[in-house]
């Protein structure tokens, strides 16, 4: 039953994967607050590091034997797994738990978002709302609809080449052109730079780890670094106050319950309304060198 | 450097976490014995086979006063994987146990090698006759109360 014992097959590589994203984890989140690192491509490239290296890690052929687990490896996880808790249970039996509950939460989290997707009325767009959406680049085929819902949403979906906005009622009563302009402009900076792949891409992989925290963390941090990223580019050259509004004001018509969601919202807000400049951020070959540390380190931990 | 900036403080980092997953590697079999790796039941070959990760040695030979199906199979998976089988029915004893790697095991004084078996040193304990020889990085050692002119024949007959 300890997971560390299901070698050699698909389970095994699932615990490597678990293990091995849990200890780069560790490493990276200890070092991105000893730096102070912002907000950021660094961050954004060590969180989608996060996402890929274990997969890549755990798949190292040849280190299912024991002989390596217990001779050659620098941590033989089916030690720790296999530590007493008492009652006939061990420390696997928490790992399992966790595991279980965690691909619960995802399952849960991805249908809440699927019932929860924006939807368009079939009634037609504003001809403004058009124009301001198929004005920009790679959006002359963009489909806008227009939802019923009262709230202050603007959503995208579709895949790159026919994109559709989604723009609620609520938004087009309560949004000035200019805030509906760098709103849009949020969304728009979503479908460039590769963003809409890499995002995909990751969710993907994120998907097939539903079942470990660590990328449950790591996918949700990523996503909140694109937001703010998004939310630089769309009030790059402008002001960046405009779109701080709006978030102040989903902010506010955000339930006090959803600490998740407000606590986001807070943080993409003083982004944007923060004095401070952004932090320099750490060189490429930095981040690419500490990547390949993790490549050549984590396959000796079994 | 500058290229290389903030890389000093993960090496540290790194080397830190890496030191404390070391050190507990090493505590958790001082601190809780129970997380060694074994001995482990095993139902059959094949299951044994999957956990010590080699193709396990019985002798072919065995007297029928030993009976026909074993009474114990254990695998050890620290610190060298290991696995053990015995045969025992009506005060007849035989068990073998097979481990890869390691240091030479123990031999008294006395043990001499059986004639015209290469790396082997055989010995009596009390009533029991014991064997240990040397194989393809094996260290394989047998013991049996049956005679002693029996072990010429276990070790002749083992084979996976």
């Amino acid at each position: 039953m300890n997971p560390a014992a299901w070698s050699p097959s698909v389970w095994s590589y699932f615990w490597q994967v678990a293990l091995h994203a849990s200890v780069m984890g560790v490493i990276l989140y200890i070092w991105v607050h000893r730096l102070g690192l912002p907000s950021g491509c660094t961050r954004r490239r060590l969180l989608a590091a996060l996402l890929v290296v274990p997969l890549v890690t755990a798949a190292v052929p040849g280190r299912s034997g024991v002989e390596f687990a217990e001779r050659l490896a620098w941590l033989n996880s089916a030690r720790l797994l296999a530590v007493p808790l008492g009652a006939g249970f061990r420390v696997y039996h928490v790992v399992l738990l966790i595991g279980g509950v965690t691909t619960l939460l995802t399952i849960w989290q991805e249908l809440v978002a699927f019932r929860h997707r924006p939807q368009a009325m079939r009634r037609d767009a504003p001809a403004s709302l058009e124009q301001m959406a198929r004005s920009r680049a790679g959006w002359e085929r963009c489909v806008v609809g227009v939802s019923d819902d009262p709230a202050l949403m603007v959503a995208t979906s579709g895949r790159p080449g026919r994109p559709r906005l989604i723009v609620s009622l609520g938004a087009l009563e309560s949004l000035s052109a200019d805030e509906l302009e760098v709103v849009i402009a949020h969304e728009h900076a979503h479908w460039r730079g590769g963003r809409w792949l890499q995002a995909h891409a990751l969710f993907v992989l994120r998907l097939l780890q539903c079942y470990h925290p660590v990328a449950l963390w790591a996918f949700r941090e990523y996503c909140v670094e694109l937001e703010m990223e998004c939310d630089a580019a769309a009030t790059a050259g402008g002001d960046r106050r405009l779109l701080g509004r709006v978030l102040l004001r989903i902010y506010q018509a955000t339930d006090r319950r959803d600490i998740a969601a407000r606590a986001v919202l807070r943080k993409r807000i003083d982004a944007l309304v923060g004095a401070a400049l952004p932090a320099p951020p750490l060189p490429g070959a930095t981040v690419v060198v500490a990547t390949a540390i993790m490549l050549l380190v984590l396959p000796w931990i079994v | 450097m500058d290229r290389l900036r903030g890389l000093g403080s993960f090496v540290l980092i790194a080397a830190g976490v890496l030191v404390a997953l070391r050190l507990t590697h090493y505590a958790l079999p001082v601190v809780f014995p129970e997380t060694r790796q074994g001995p482990i039941a095993v139902a059959d070959l094949e299951e044994a086979r999957r956990l010590v990760g080699f193709d396990p040695l019985v002798p072919a030979y065995r007297p029928e006063q030993l009976g026909v199906r074993p009474s114990e199979m254990t695998v050890t998976l620290s610190p060298y994987p290991a696995f053990a089988i015995a045969w025992r029915n009506a005060g007849h004893f035989l068990s073998v146990t097979q481990q890869r790697g390691g240091p030479r095991p123990l031999q008294p004084p006395l043990a001499r090698p059986l004639d015209n078996l290469p790396d082997s040193a055989w010995w009596m304990e009390d009533t029991h006759a014991h064997l240990a020889l040397s194989r393809d990085g094996f260290w394989i050692h047998i013991v049996t109360n049956l005679p002693s002119r029996e072990l010429r024949r276990f070790a002749d007959t083992l084979s996976s």
